[in-house]
Formats: structure tokens, C-alpha cells, sequence
């Protein structure tokens, strides 16, 4: 996927932001901080996970989303969140 | 106003949570408890153990079990091993097995979700992620009767029998369950009894000089220097001594004695602080148990009260209480009991639990009665003594 098609979408970031700043959550818990739907969460962080960006863990019916650490992508993304958030506040 | 001063040096080394890393007179369970779990030093994998401890309101339980944890858990990690010591108060969470797996979870995984599951498949859950991070448990389930009596036999048979579900498999949980007396395990049904009763560490109430020692240590780490006198701890160590050993008893007695020091700006926390903070824990003792004393039992009280207000001592003789009941006497125009009938009197205001006595230890010459007056400041009895007599009077 093109970075314009990952990153056109306002609720991609905002999953991002979220797990950036609480490390890991399930999907309902991430959904419910969206104001979305399970299925929409579920379709915006599997196109995150298909760019490497997240991942998850399965603990019996529990999926636990958290970001890649590994993944460059996340990396730089992260990198652009913490200065763009640095930049408002000053 | 004057610059505010006080005799603590550090008030929260009198925490309900602090725990010392000496605990007197429990080195021996300590060293038990450490035998009983050598195992995770060497191959925590192979094995769990299930502990019980027993013993009264503050004998030391938690204190014992946390300081276990915390020194178990740093040899642990010495070698190498990822263990976490986890004390789970389960009165806290009510009892139940699902909230104290979740609690347990959440220390792993902090936003693990609170529903949709239940607390036999959290127990998976536990595992699997004790697993994943290759760590090893030493589960505390303190004030465990709480678990007990809301989830029956079923949740200890599930928590004690949870290794045997997953054969060829490292270990990964050992149990200390904590509790008062074993009365509560004897509800459970035999199968589940018998995983637990292997290993039982009783503690005893301490006695009043293992009370002393244990709090002349704690005066040492919260008290600035020469603030609390050897009589206040006496005393303190008496009072907790009384309420079957109760260190945590003591240790409180302590810290709100110290307040009542701070409160009246003085410079040391006299007996007469650990008598006003003793009487703000206990039910104060009932006006109608003074009003329904005799005169002669009045007079020889308002004796004790008197030298207790002014002096600082913690005990006083009777013979010093006789002199001051004579002098009594003659202010109110009565003849003075004899030596035997005032020794009935204390022996009945002893039994009330007004005063208490006790034998002059071996050493000092003959033997005296000594008499200490524990749950009421003495110039609260001495005011009411004097209004009660003042009426038998007009």
C-alpha cells in the first residue's frame, strides 16, 4: 500500500496515536476510544497489520493490538507524532 | 505562630504498608519460607509449592510473606530467573477469583480488557502469558477466606490443581495463601483441602518483648533521637501485648501517639500521648461503669489518674497510689481504707479493664504492685472522677 492510502485515513492515525501512548489494547477497547464500530476498528488495524505497522497477541478470545517496534514504518512514524505533538505545545 | 516541629523523623516507616527489612522474631519462618521455595533458585521450572500462613491480627503475616517476596524474588533474578512475587489482597477484590486473576493479569498486560471471558479461561490466559514471558509467580492471596467463603471449592481446587491441566509444561504459579485460622478450610470439600494443607506456617501473637523489640526498631526508623522514652514503648508494647500480641496494634498506637506529641508541640511522646491515642482506638471506656463505682473505688482511681497527670511515667506503684488516695481522704473528710481492702478495689478495677497491674519484674528489691492505666488519658478520667464526686458530695 502507498503511504497516501495508509495515512488517508484519520482513524489509522488516531489507532496509532492511541497505542503509541496506552502500549496495547484490545480491539473493542480501541474501537470504543474511536466512537466506532468493532468491524471498522477491525478493518483499519488489519490494513496497519498488513504494513507491518501493529501486531497482536491472542490470548484466548482476547486479541491485544499493540505497535511493531521492529517495523521502520513505525519507527518514523512515531518519530513524526512525538514532533508534531512536541511542536504544538510550544 | 511557632515554626512547626515534630518527632518524626520518617512517620511513614509507620505505615500499615511499610515493610522493614528486619523482621524481629520472624527470621525463623523467613529462612522456612525460603527452604520451602528454594526450588526457584535452582529449577523453578520443575516444580510449585503451596504455602498457608496462619497466625492472628498482626503476628506479622503480610509483613513475613512480602519481605519473602521482595528478598526470593531479588536471588531470583540474581540467576537469571524472571520472577515476580505478586501479594494480592483478595478481601480487596471481594473474593473473587475472576477479579484476582484479572488483578494478576494486569500486572503483565496493564489494559487487559475486564470482560468477556471467564475466570477459569483467565487462568489459561495467566499461564499463556506467563509463559510468553518466561516468568515464574510466587502468588500471595492474602485475607484468603474472603476467596474462600465467595467462591467454595471449586476456585481453590481450580487455583491448586492448575499445573496439572498442562503436563510437560514448565511451572509457572506457587501459592502462599494467608489467612487467620485454618476454621475456613475446613468448609472446603476434601479434594480441594488437601492440595492446600500440605505446608502450614503458624505465627504466634508475639510476646510483650518481642512487641518491645519490634517496636524499638520502629522507633529507631520513624522517631528522630531520644524522642520516645523506654516507657512510652513499654507501655505501647503492653497495649499491644493485651490485644493478643497485635504488632500492627502497637506499631499504629505508635504513630498516633506521636501525632498527640506533635499536636501539643512537645518534644517527646510521653505515656500519657500512648493513653490518649489508645482511647481514641478503643470504645471509650463507659462513663456509667465510673458512676456505678464506690466512693472509696472513686477516690483510689482519681488517686491513679492523679499521679498519672502529673508524672510521666508509664507505671506507678501501689504504695504511691495509697499515699495519694490517703491524702484524698482528707480532703474529703473520710477515713482511708486499709492496705487489704484497696488491693480488692484494684483487683476489681483491674477486671473492669480500667487499670492494669502487674508484679514488679525480679531485680528490684521485694516485690510492688505496679499499676498502668492503658485506654484512658488520665486527665479525662481524673475530670470525670471529680465531676461524679463532686455530686456524691452536695
Amino acid at each position: 500500500m502507498n503511504i497516501e492510502d495508509v495515512f488517508s485515513s484519520r482513524l489509522r492515525m488516531k489507532i496509532l496515536k492511541i497505542l503509541m501512548q496506552v502500549g496495547e489494547l484490545n480491539v473493542s477497547e480501541i474501537a470504543r476510544r474511536l466512537r466506532v464500530n468493532y468491524k471498522t476498528t477491525d478493518k483499519h488495524l488489519s490494513v496497519l497489520e498488513d504494513e507491518s505497522m501493529v501486531k497482536h497477541k491472542v490470548f484466548g478470545r482476547i486479541r491485544l493490538y499493540m505497535l511493531n517496534e521492529s517495523s521502520p514504518k513505525t519507527k518514523a512514524v512515531q518519530s513524526l507524532i512525538k514532533a508534531w505533538e512536541h511542536a504544538n505545545k510550544q | 505562630m511557632t515554626p512547626y516541629r515534630s518527632v518524626f523523623k520518617d512517620e511513614t516507616k509507620l505505615d500499615i504498608n511499610y515493610v522493614p527489612h528486619r523482621l524481629p522474631h520472624r527470621d525463623r519462618e523467613l529462612r522456612l519460607l525460603m527452604e520451602f521455595f528454594s526450588f526457584l533458585l535452582r529449577t523453578p521450572e520443575k516444580m510449585t509449592q503451596r504455602i498457608m500462613i496462619t497466625g492472628d491480627v498482626g503476628t506479622g503475616k503480610t509483613a513475613l510473606s512480602q519481605r519473602f517476596g521482595a528478598e526470593i524474588t531479588r536471588e531470583a533474578n540474581k540467576r537469571g530467573t524472571n520472577l515476580r512475587s505478586i501479594h494480592v489482597n483478595c478481601r480487596e477484590y471481594r473474593g473473587s477469583l475472576f477479579l484476582i486473576l484479572h488483578h494478576v493479569v494486569s500486572i503483565f498486560h496493564p489494559n487487559f480488557p475486564r470482560r468477556g471471558y471467564s475466570a477459569e479461561e483467565l487462568l489459561g490466559i495467566l499461564l499463556q502469558v506467563l509463559d510468553d514471558q518466561k516468568a515464574y509467580v510466587v502468588l500471595t492471596l492474602d485475607e484468603f477466606e474472603s476467596l474462600v467463603e465467595r467462591e467454595g471449592s471449586e476456585a481453590v481446587y481450580k487455583l491448586t490443581r492448575l499445573q496439572e491441566m498442562r503436563l510437560n509444561k514448565p511451572q509457572r504459579i506457587s501459592l502462599i495463601c494467608i489467612l487467620r485460622s485454618l476454621k475456613v478450610i475446613e468448609k472446603l470439600d476434601a479434594s480441594a483441602r488437601s492440595t492446600l494443607q500440605s505446608n502450614i506456617i503458624h505465627l504466634e501473637g508475639y510476646s510483650k518483648q518481642q512487641l518491645m523489640d519490634i517496636l524499638n526498631d520502629r522507633v529507631s526508623l520513624a522517631f528522630k533521637s531520644l524522642t520516645v522514652p523506654e516507657d512510652t514503648a513499654s507501655l505501647t508494647a503492653e497495649l499491644a501485648f493485651s490485644e493478643n500480641g497485635n504488632a500492627r496494634f502497637g506499631i499504629e498506637l505508635l504513630w498516633r501517639a506521636g501525632k498527640y506529641a506533635d499536636a501539643e508541640d512537645l518534644d517527646t511522646v510521653v505515656p500519657e500521648c500512648v493513653r490518649k491515642a489508645a482511647s481514641s482506638i478503643y470504645a471509650v471506656m463507659r462513663k456509667s461503669d465510673l458512676a456505678l463505682l464506690r466512693l472509696h473505688e472513686k477516690l483510689f482511681l482519681l488517686g491513679v489518674a492523679r499521679l498519672f497527670k502529673e508524672s510521666e511515667k508509664a507505671y506507678v506503684s501501689l504504695t504511691e497510689v495509697e499515699q495519694a488516695y490517703a491524702v484524698l481522704c482528707e480532703g474529703f473528710d473520710v477515713q482511708p481504707y486499709s492496705h487489704t481492702q484497696l488491693w480488692k478495689y484494684l483487683r476489681a478495677l483491674s477486671a473492669l479493664g480500667i487499670v492494669k497491674t502487674e508484679v514488679s519484674a525480679a531485680g528490684s528489691r521485694g516485690r510492688s504492685t505496679l499499676i498502668s492505666l492503658p485506654r484512658i488519658p488520665a486527665y479525662e478520667l481524673e475530670k470525670e472522677l471529680s465531676v461524679l464526686l463532686q455530686k456524691e458530695e452536695s
